[in-house]
């Protein structure tokens, strides 16, 4: 035993001297998130505006990047998949973007019957950015037939590591208390996989379709910062638009979003 | 009267030890001290503000703990929770295997260490805004270890889905391993469960169970809490119906209502396991339904530990040193091939590897933890099992940073000359010097065939240009490589080894794990054991003696009788 420790303890002190040869390097790019308001409160609203739009991606049409299935692969490889981290449509519609209020403090409550669901179907999360209102329970579906496990990789609240195994085809998640986002949801057993969620406090959050559009209804009449994020092409929470929503009216506020 | 109050007293004394013993202790309040103790013995590799981040840290693998997110791997508390300062302690003196953390039992005092736990504590403000201890995983119910606990456990590690990283039979092999990272994106190899030697927070049964329970908080092991298990809230009967049930292609009109029930159960278990871990008051009912439902998830979870359990030996084997010199055993007649059962009847010997970091490219992160050899001689030839561990089965991989091919590989390094006695000089343990070393060199591109190298040095290797009859089998099951060898015990090129029974021979090993990047240099290794023909506990040593000894009493009574007659002649 003693010879192991012996042998550790050089081996420690070898690598702590020849350490001392590099410089470590830690800043790595933060991710970008979302802003909240520091306080939210849900009240009836009638007669509130629309605020609606198309978020276009501006460069070469990106190459679609297939994911390479290394394992499972009759679940997962029943039919080819595409990285989604930059889904760009015709007319470069870009798909993903979260569209939100930044500085909302009063407005509708959730949609109480919506499901917040993510399904693990064919080795892939559906959908890749869902927004899960906070004090409400994410629900992980697993239509495989196979084991996931659900790493959600939370900073504010606590991050999640929990194995759904292959018989655990609907598995709630606590509720989380504090406002985040976004963060990844990844599975370990299938690398490959990834999705993003956002904790949110308030619903004025909206995710672009296949055709770039989002809407934003229910809005009480005034002035707004709108926000966007996108994982590929990042935020825009330094300068964010600001659009003036009128009582029953309908505005239009489009983004054009590079690579970041 | 007096009696009385010593006995009092003694009692008081007593409680008072037993609950100082009971009661793990709790760090103090953080202080300069511990700053200056953390700066002087952690700072180098967890840095000075505790992100991990100290200037030797680039080489490590683990990386030291960041402990700003306030993320432990080895607790005895629940997944989401933070560990307790006797978990922090703990690991601060007894070290962690496996990794370069090691453990300051002797170099820090106690006060020092508890004065580090505090002090580490200072780096992430979850410790001090928690409102309530961290919740420990209950350790109560354990079950015995018994053949059918195993056997229980072992039907759970697959149904629970183990496999898929650990492997079929826990060698670390799954074929998840290799894509596994930790919360930072480092390789994060899952644990080979043989090798209990290496589990950082111990693999004692109760140390597996809260592994598995509480999860490695910043790894790709999650937590197996309560609610993760198919079926919580339904008996052990129950919840196979249900998995049967769901195997099923197709179910009738009344399996299809039974299935429906039994998931209402498990639905409605799992919503009072939420509701409590959001902090909801429950009724005595649903208290009872959760409390139910823990035991059989907790029962499970101590057979699924006592299955890990079953999968180590019971310690570390002793280094091929001493008395545990690898002893090639003699038979007579053909020696046995690779598949031949006459090799489990052997016990191996066991040749630890470390990183070679001798001479660059090192390696500071080897993930082979040993060879384990075998051997068999007979009147002309010698042949050798090795057995080691590599999670992955690497053949053809290309280095990203160096261009190099990586593939998994083995070399049994012999002297060319074998030293004369136990004082004579050796060649250098790192592919000999100014003496040569004879090689064997294999790799898992070519299975079949090895290789025979005369080395003067690490970066000095020739292939002999008089390739030797060896022969050879390789093969790759289960995490595990088997290499057989045979060869002549005397061949006629003068840069083989010429074996000779009751000859010691130095012996050393190098291997390369190609998935983790070892090419070259960046390898593992031993330095130099001894492997020894064991002589021939043959007839000759019983038969000589004794006839040696009948000869010369035969002779001393003739030459008796022959002085005898003489003297009576000359008489
Ligand atoms: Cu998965």
């Amino acid at each position: 035993m003693k010879s192991y420790l012996l042998a550790s303890l050089t081996v420690l002190l070898a690598c702590c001297y020849i350490g001392t040869a590099f410089a470590a390097d830690s800043d790595a790019g933060e991710m970008e998130m979302l802003v909240f308001p520091e306080k939210y409160k849900a009240m009836a609203v009638s007669n509130g505006g629309t605020i609606s739009g198309v978020v276009k991606f501006e460069g070469d049409m990106p190459e679609k990047k297939a994911l390479e299935i290394t394992k499972d692969e009759k679940v997962c490889g029943a039919d080819e998949k595409f990285d989604e981290s930059l889904v760009v449509g015709e007319g470069n519609a870009l798909k993903n973007t979260i569209v939100y209020l930044i500085d909302i403090s009063a407005g509708k409550d959730f949609d109480k019957d919506a499901k917040v669901e993510i399904d693990q179907k064919g080795c892939k999360f559906t959908p890749h950015i869902q927004i899960v209102p906070v004090g409400e329970r994410l629900t992980m579906l697993n239509s495989d037939k196979i084991m996931h496990n659900v790493h959600i990789f939370s900073k504010i609240n606590k991050p999640v590591n929990k194995a759904q195994p292959k018989a655990r085809r609907k598995m709630p998640l606590k509720a989380v208390q504090k406002a985040e986002g976004p963060v990844e949801v990844k599975c370990d057993v299938h690398g490959w996989m990834s999705a993003w969620i956002s904790y949110v406090p308030h619903p004025y959050f909206a995710v672009t379709n296949e055709k770039g559009e989002f809407m934003l209804e229910d809005v009480p009449a005034g002035e707004y910062k709108l926000g966007y994020w996108h994982e590929a092409c990042g935020t825009n929470s330094k300068a964010p638009v600001v659009v003036t929503v009128e009582a029953g009216g309908t505005i239009t506020q489009d983004f054009t979003l590079k690579l970041k | 009267m007096r009696i009385r109050t010593v006995a009092l007293l003694l009692t008081l004394f007593g409680m008072f030890v037993v609950l100082s013993l009971i009661y793990a202790q709790n760090a103090p309040e953080a202080s300069e001290k511990g700053k200056e103790v953390y700066e002087n013995s952690c700072a180098h590799c967890h840095g000075t503000e505790g992100r991990g981040d100290g200037a030797a840290a680039e080489n490590l693998l683990p990386k030291p703990r960041d402990f700003t997110r306030g993320l432990y791997k080895i607790r005895s508390t629940e997944t989401g929770e933070l560990p307790t300062d006797q978990d922090l302690f703990d690991i601060i003196t007894e070290g962690m295997p496996g990794s370069s953390m090691p453990g300051w039992e002797t170099a820090l005092s106690a006060n020092d260490r508890w004065e580090v736990v505090a002090y580490i504590k200072t780096f992430y403000d979850g410790f001090k805004e928690a409102e309530t201890p961290p919740k420990q995983i209950n350790l109560s119910g354990k079950v015995p270890y018994s053949e059918q606990s195993v056997e229980t456990g072992k039907a759970l590690y697959t149904e629970l889905g183990c496999i898929e990283c650990h492997g079929n039979i826990g060698r670390g092999d799954g074929t998840s391993a290799p894509d596994l990272t930790d919360e930072w994106g480092f390789q994060s190899w899952p644990a080979n469960l043989t090798q209990g030697w290496n589990f950082r927070g111990g693999a004692d049964t109760e140390d597996i169970f809260k592994r598995f329970i509480g999860g490695l908080a910043g790894s790709a092991m999650p937590a197996f809490e309560g609610d993760s298990f198919p079926g919580f809230g339904l008996t052990a009967e129950e919840s196979s119906r249900m998995i049967e049930l769901d195997n099923k292609d197709e179910m009738t009109e009344v399996e299809e209502e039974e299935s429906a029930q039994l998931y209402e159960k498990y639905d409605a278990a799992v919503d009072i396991a939420l509701n409590l871990a959001e902090g909801t008051e429950l009724s005595a009912e649903e208290k009872q339904i959760y409390d139910d439902a823990m035991k059989v998830v907790y029962e499970k979870s101590w057979h699924l530990a006592n299955y890990v359990k079953s999968l180590m030996p019971e310690k570390r084997p002793e280094p091929a040193i001493g008395n545990n010199v690898l002893r090639s055993q003699y038979i007579q007649g053909e020696l046995p091939e690779m598949d031949n059962t006459a090799w489990e009847t052997l016990e191996a010997r066991y040749f630890p590897l470390v990183g070679q970091i001798v001479i660059e490219p090192r390696q500071f992160n080897p993930t082979i933890d040993a060879v384990n050899v075998k051997s068999y001689y007979n009147d002309t030839e010698v042949a050798f099992l090795f057995m080691w561990d590599d999670r992955t089965h690497t053949t053809d991989e290309t280095d990203d940073e160096t261009g190099k091919t990586l593939e998994d590989a083995l070399a049994v390094q012999f002297p060319v000359k074998v030293p004369q006695g136990p004082t004579a000089p050796k060649p250098y343990f790192l592919w000999g010097g100014r003496l040569p070393v004879y090689l064997w060199h294999w790799k898992a591109s070519a299975p079949e065939q090895v290789t025979e190298l005369t080395a003067k040095g690490i970066n000095n290797a020739e292939v002999q240009e008089a390739q030797g009859e060896l022969q050879v089998q390789g093969t790759y099951t289960d995490g595990q490589y088997k290499l057989w060898v045979k060869r002549a015990l005397k061949t006629d090129d003068k840069k083989d080894l010429q074996l000779d029974p009751g000859v010691f021979v130095p012996i050393a090993f190098s291997a390369w794990d190609g998935a983790n990047g070892d090419v070259d240099t960046k390898r593992v290794m031993t330095s130099w054991y001894t492997f020894v023909l064991e002589p021939v506990p043959s007839s000759k040593r019983f038969i000589y003696p004794p006839l040696i000894a009948l000869l010369s009493v035969g002779f001393l009574f003739g030459l008796r009788a022959f002085v005898q007659r003489r003297n009576s002649e000359e008489a």
